[in-house]
């Protein structure tokens, strides 16, 4: 046992549960710290004084630092020596030239939905980004808003619907934060159509790890806009974000069952290459009721997609699908149990995708809220693992299949959740070492595979196991992830080869001499 | 009866079931106000989860109920701050509970009504609105308006059985009770579970010639307690009533209400002066309305303050109509 361990003894277990290898190997065994000694609270005195000559509020109360003991996975804990509550740029300039003197480490958290303790602190300082929460201006005429870092895209839905404008994709999750979005991508049901949220991004204005405000774009500070966006927050903390918007449109919704992957799979790649709608995505209950999610902002694209798609489409409707479902468990009585399943979780989940005060005149008002409820309410849980993989699209059927395997391998219920997301090739520097797979041309295809827990205690062997042999169909395929940082970085440089990572490296050491920024993500 | 057995039976999750999701953060007015996560319902069950709470996170909730519908873990929220009210003895405790002490000795007459008006502090305060609500309803005030058991739910005072008995006793022969603050409709839903007991607001919004007089271009502003104890049912009725006269709400994407105060427990009890301004900006932000209607009248002084276009009272709508 060292003595990092000890420091932390405070936390209790807490989720720790039987390991389904060994049921006793972890009874007797304090829960570990995910990465225990990198730092160890040198020069903490001297920084935290200078800090507040400085001006910098730092609040170091057990309340609040327990507050940030774990991120939306739980299963990483860690406590920081101190919180700070990001509140200007210049705050966040005076925090990080101080880390960099003393060396000590900052971890920047939004809406702290990590699930791999990207966003835990495992001491040092924790900068809560929710702090800067401002919509800044909004541009109706050139489409655009500016806004602080640590907006929730919920809240800045909510200003842009006070002038009936909406941001054009993000996260399906309400309290995602946009500075951690654009830090890794953000995927929505309409990014096969409009590309992943970072390449929404404008300019932003970054705090560099050596303190440096600095405003950046495609066109100003291009290298430093190239890594901050998607650089899993390794280059700099994004103060403010320039991003486009659109005016706001509900959703007319159609839904299609399938009853395999492979053929819901191969109509969303259809539909995605042909630009036939406006959102479209495939969410399942298991492997074997697959819903593949079709939606239009306008009529006319509607009426294009009735007449020239919906029939090349294999989906059923719903009472198609309930007869075959029906036959199908007839015929195979001794899956009564998968079937009352089915039955049960179509029954809850429905409604409240269909809730009477968020449709009008049939269309869907405020997806974002409705789905989201509906993610935290149907799939929420102390406990999250939500291992993924990002392929090209000839690989992502196989990648998809594989995977659904491995899910049944460890877990009763699951749920996978696929969608497309069109590329932007002048952002091809963007991309290294990121979610989108380097193969990818035109469009990449994601895949989350979400365990359902439903109230059970896994130990973290077990969903350690199972992310890694989600991930090694990555490594397999050459395909990349979304959440390759915390518990899961040892697949980084298997995934992106070490060429790539000792450049990216080179570039951090340059950036952040004292690697102080994010240090437990991905380096 | 069945409904109280239900809940009665109903295990109440708690912060031990705080999944960290956040949406209870989108809605808290006091986490617009401060950008202080450990003064929201989130702060306060991850601080309990760690062992250890402040003062201030407890005190800070105005206890409006948002976090309740919004909660996916279903935890009562502003249940949790109220028994963490409770462990803690409040400064204002004894004098609260002098007060009900003399409120108990006091004796009460009982006059029998099928219905009647419990007010809150505000109509008390203002008797000219407070004799047009009553006329326009047709009910008599309470013998017993409870402002004292009201401060006290809100405090975490414990109220002792005799003021409680005393509180209750004319109620008990009254069919309706219309009550005006949110906290004690809550409350009194939960003790009186055979009574129809509803709020000011849908009392007044359900009135022929108060919805009459709702016109596209109002800015409706429900009182948020109200609302968010009764929720899944409300939420329903407020968008039959969008849907038949076009005003809009202070609602949010959530459909959650928009409070227009935010007052912790040291401003409600006097300790510290109202600092509404900024949330009543908020809830007129960027829109584009002719007039403000509102059902809680502490909402239409605070509204009053920052807009300069008509507040008025549902009450007052009865009249405008009637003119019309």
């Amino acid at each position: 046992m060292n003595i990092e361990t000890l420091k932390y003894k405070r936390i209790e277990p807490g989720t720790v549960g039987p390991c389904h290898v060994g049921p006793d190997a972890l009874v007797y065994l304090k829960r570990q710290q995910t990465n225990p000694s990198r730092w160890n609270g040198d020069n903490w005195q001297d920084f935290s004084s200078v800090l507040r000559e400085r001006g910098v509020e730092l609040r170091e109360s057990a309340a609040i630092r327990g507050t940030f003991s774990t991120d939306a996975g739980g299963t990483a804990y860690g406590v920081p020596h101190g919180v700070v509550i990001a509140r200007n740029a210049e705050q966040v300039s005076t925090l990080l030239k101080a880390a960099q003197q003393y060396r000590v480490p900052v971890t920047v958290r939004g809406g702290g939905l990590t699930t791999e303790g990207e966003s835990v602190a495992f001491g040092g300082v924790l900068l809560d980004m929710t702090g800067m929460c401002r919509v800044l201006q909004i541009d109706i005429e050139a489409l655009t808003v500016r806004t602080e870092g640590g907006i929730f895209w919920h809240s800045l839905a909510e200003e842009l619907r006070r002038v009936n404008m909406d941001y054009l994709s993000a996260p399906l999750n309400l309290t995602s934060s946009v500075g951690g979005t654009l830090g890794v991508g953000g995927i929505d049901v309409n990014s096969p159509r409009l590309g992943c949220s970072a390449d929404q991004a404008v300019a932003l204005q970054v705090v560099t790890p050596t303190g440096e405000i600095v405003e950046c774009s495609d066109a100003q500070n291009a290298e430093l806009f190239q890594r901050v966006i998607l650089g899993y927050g390794q280059f700099g903390v994004i103060t403010e974000a320039t991003l486009k918007i659109r005016p706001y449109t509900p959703l007319r919704m159609h839904y299609f069952y399938y009853d395999g992957l492979r053929s819901a799979i191969q109509d969303m790649q259809m539909l995605v290459s042909n630009d036939a709608s406006d959102y479209s995505g495939i969410l399942t209950i298991m492997d074997c009721a697959v819903n593949l999610l079709v939606a239009f902002d306008s009529d006319e694209r509607e009426a294009a997609f009735k007449a020239n798609w919906l029939p090349k489409l294999r989906g059923y409707g719903e009472t198609g699908f309930a007869l075959r479902m029906m036959l199908r468990y007839t015929l195979r009585p001794w899956k009564l149990g998968e079937a009352m399943f089915l039955y049960k979780r179509k029954r809850e989940l429905f409604p409240e995708l269909q809730r009477p005060e968020y449709m009008r005149d049939g269309k869907m008002h405020d997806r974002t809220v409705v789905f989201s409820r509906a993610v935290w309410k149907f799939w929420g849980s102390k406990q999250m693992v939500i291992p993924d993989l990002a392929m090209s699209a000839d690989k992502f059927v196989e990648a998809v299949e594989r995977g659904s395997k491995v899910c049944r391998k460890y877990f009763p219920h699951y749920t996978l959740y696929m969608v497309g997301i069109k590329l932007r090739p002048d952002h091809k520097p963007h991309y290294e070492m990121s979610c989108i797979p380097p193969d990818a041309e035109g469009w990449a295809y994601g895949c989350e595979f979400e365990p359902m827990i439903e109230g059970h205690v896994y130990s973290r062997d077990h969903l350690q196991s199972f992310k890694n042999e989600i991930y090694n169909i990555g490594v397999d395929l050459g395909g990349s992830y979304y959440r390759f940082g915390g518990m899961m970085k040892g697949y980084i440089r298997r995934v992106f080869g070490d060429e790539v990572v000792d450049r990216h490296l080179a570039m951090k050491r340059k950036a952040d001499p004292a690697m102080i920024l994010n240090r437990d993500v991905i380096f | 009866m069945w409904g109280f057995v239900k809940n009665a039976f109903t295990s109440r999750r708690d912060h031990a079931d705080c999944s960290g999701c956040s949406l209870c953060l989108l809605v808290c007015p006091v986490w617009r106000k401060t950008r202080d996560i450990t003064l929201t319902p989130h702060g306060r069950s991850k601080a309990m989860q760690h062992g250890d709470i402040d003062r201030a996170a407890i005190d800070h909730c105005s206890l409006c109920g948002a976090c309740d519908p919004v909660c996916p873990e279903q935890i009562d929220v502003s249940g949790m701050t109220l028994k963490l009210r409770r462990r803690l003895v409040h400064p204002e405790a004894p004098a609260l509970l002098a007060r009900m002490e003399e409120m108990t000795a006091q004796p009460i007459t009982t006059k029998h009504a099928p219905a009647k008006l419990l007010p809150d502090q505000a109509l008390l305060d203002h008797p000219e609105m407070l004799s047009r609500v009553t006329r326009l309803l047709g009910m008599p005030v309470a013998e017993d308006e409870g402002m004292d058991i009201a401060m006290a739910l809100e405090s975490g005072v414990v109220i002792p059985a005799e003021r409680m008995q005393r509180f209750m006793a004319p109620l008990r022969g009254t069919m309706r009770i219309v009550v005006a603050n949110g906290l004690l409709l809550k409350h009194l839903k939960q003790v009186l579970p055979t009574k129809n007991i509803v709020s000011l607001g849908e009392t007044l919004s359900g009135h022929e010639e108060v919805r009459r007089s709702l016109r596209a271009s109002d800015l409706y502003v429900i009182e948020s307690r109200a609302y968010h104890s009764d929720y899944q049912r409300l939420v329903k009725y407020y968008d039959g009533l969008r849907v038949d006269h076009g005003c809009s709400f202070n609602l949010d994407l959530q459909r959650i209400a928009i409070p227009a105060t935010v007052r912790s427990l040291p401003q409600r009890l006097g300790a510290m002066p109202h600092d509404d301004d900024s949330q009543a900006r908020w809830v007129l932000h960027g829109r584009n309305i002719a007039r403000i209607v509102v059902e809680n009248l502490e909402d239409c002084i605070a509204l009053a303050k920052v807009s300069n276009i008509p507040v008025v009272h549902l009450a007052e709508l009865a009249e405008d109509g009637a003119r019309d």
